[in-house]
């Protein structure tokens, strides 16, 4: 990711494939991102940063969603975490709409933004739902961050105040030439595409891809760097903690006695 | 097996017979002689005729468990073994919900199964399977039905479609169409069996 011109990542806690069945897993997931995943993003000369939340699918459960919830407010003041999320719809139950409010509120007590995952599943419907309880519960539209959108979702979040993500994967949610398609009718306002590194076929290089094909269908160097660079720092910025200086590469560095390395030189930057 | 399956329930007994089952069994077809199914008359697991051995296995220990088990405990049983299960015994689980006493019950662990990024489990609890049908509310129902359309489980698997078709399901699958046009995608196959004419010519042209 490095190679491909990748400085700075924001990884948002999701799903995991399968459920989880204890609160404290979610809790060694938490202090996975605030942990190991810095250390080892750093150590390739990449700046982590995360979005916590219980995610909208497993709001579900509730052996679980109260106790996450309740996890929350220690986690969130910390270093690295630049929004709540993924919050949002999946089955758009009452449960999973009780829990999204009540992320959206603990957002507006952390004065963080919010990343909102938008539901495969009755996708137009789940998006207008999200985009209404923003409203009802009054959080400002410039901290939110609509992700996963299509052609038919962008331009509802456009008519609001929100910011709108794109998640370019290999077959389904958004491909680089739709996504080209998109900014070409749109522009670039508020517009902010993602790739993913998941449970399922994804692929985390998909947008210096999605720059290519910028690139290659005759996008000026301006509207490109407005939504890969300066709409996500000016979006995530808003939580006050997106430290972009990175510290030079070590590879001799070990985190609580281990390396990222097996075997290889260690890089050590000057 | 099943006949040592006691009350009061011995945990452990019963989930290394379940856990097992597979491995021990295999998964060849049942075929049940004359006298079998004289034996099984009344029980309602002569209907399980022609399932897998280690599935066959699985639901009778399941009923002969709900047996040994006070009715209060049911649900929580039912919901433990379902997580600490796997795909195999899950997909046993999901298909022996109905053959148990108060199926209603087990509804949050039917729905969570839909919730399953296993097509497998997903299936087992969706396809030729009467629970939806039975208990399902329409919410979960019609999720259920466009996670089917998703995933590409063919909807006639789906235990009594036509009688839980509503207009909120037929928005849905027609939102689900023309978002897969707006995309440049195809329709999945099974849609224009919801949809009005107009969409349905849209979807043949494109």
């Amino acid at each position: 990711m490095a190679d491909a011109g990748i400085s700075a990542i924001v990884e948002p806690s999701f799903w995991l494939g399968q459920p989880r069945t204890h609160v404290g897993t979610f809790e060694d997931y938490f202090l996975s991102f605030l942990g190991w995943e810095r250390f080892r993003a750093s150590q390739f000369g990449i700046s982590h940063f995360c979005t916590l939340s219980i995610n909208p699918k497993e709001a579900n459960s509730p052996s679980i969603a109260q106790g996450v919830l309740d996890l929350l407010p220690r986690y969130l003041e910390k270093d690295g975490v630049v929004a709540v999320g993924e919050i949002g719809f999946d089955d758009q139950t009452d449960a999973e709409e009780r829990l999204f409010a009540e992320q959206l509120k603990l957002a507006m007590e952390f004065e963080l933004p919010v990343l909102i995952h938008t539901p495969h599943r009755d996708k137009k419907r789940g998006t207008a739902r999200s985009l209404e309880l923003v409203r009802r519960v009054g959080f400002p539209e410039q901290r939110v961050l609509i992700d996963h959108n299509n052609e038919e979702t962008l331009p509802m979040v456009l008519e609001t105040n929100c910011w709108a993500g794109h998640s370019i994967y290999p077959d389904t949610k958004m491909d680089e030439l739709r996504m080209v398609a998109l900014i070409q009718t749109y522009g670039s306002d508020r517009i902010i595409i993602n790739s993913a590194a998941d449970w399922g076929v994804s692929d985390p290089l998909k947008v210096p891809k999605t720059v290519e094909a910028m690139y290659e269908a005759g996008l000026d160097e301006k509207t490109i760097q407005t939504v890969v660079w300066d709409n996500p720092v000016a979006f995530f910025g808003q939580s006050e903690r997106l430290d972009l200086d990175r510290e030079p590469i070590n590879q001799s560095q070990l985190w609580e006695g281990n390396s990222v390395l097996r075997g290889q030189d260690p890089v050590v930057e000057s | 097996m099943v006949s040592r399956i006691e009350s009061p329930l011995d945990r452990n007994i019963f989930g290394a017979a379940y856990a097992g089952a597979r491995r021990r069994l295999g998964g060849e077809p049942v075929v049940l002689d004359a006298q079998e199914q004289a034996a099984l008359k009344g029980t309602g697991l002569l209907s399980l005729n022609g399932h897998s051995l280690d599935e066959f296995f699985r639901i009778a220990l399941l009923v002969r468990a709900s047996e040994c088990l006070p009715p209060e405990d049911h649900s929580a049983f039912i919901s433990e073994l379902y997580i600490r299960g796997d795909n195999f015994e899950r997909q046993a689980l999901l298909r022996g919900l109905t053959y148990l006493p108060d199926p209603e019950q087990f509804l949050s662990t039917a729905v969570e199964a839909c919730r399953t990024s296993v097509q497998l489990i997903f299936e087992a609890i969706a396809c030729d399977n009467p629970y939806p049908l039975s208990y399902f509310p329409e919410l979960n129902y019609n999720q259920m039905v466009l996670k089917a359309l998703f995933i590409g489980s063919p909807l006639a698997r789906l235990v009594g479609l036509e009688e839980r078709i509503t207009p909120e399901l037929v928005r849905m699958a027609e939102d689900y169409a023309t978002e897969r046009q707006a995309a440049g995608r195809p329709v999945p196959e099974d849609i224009p069996m919801f949809i009005t004419n107009d969409l349905g010519a849209r979807n043949e042209a494109f």
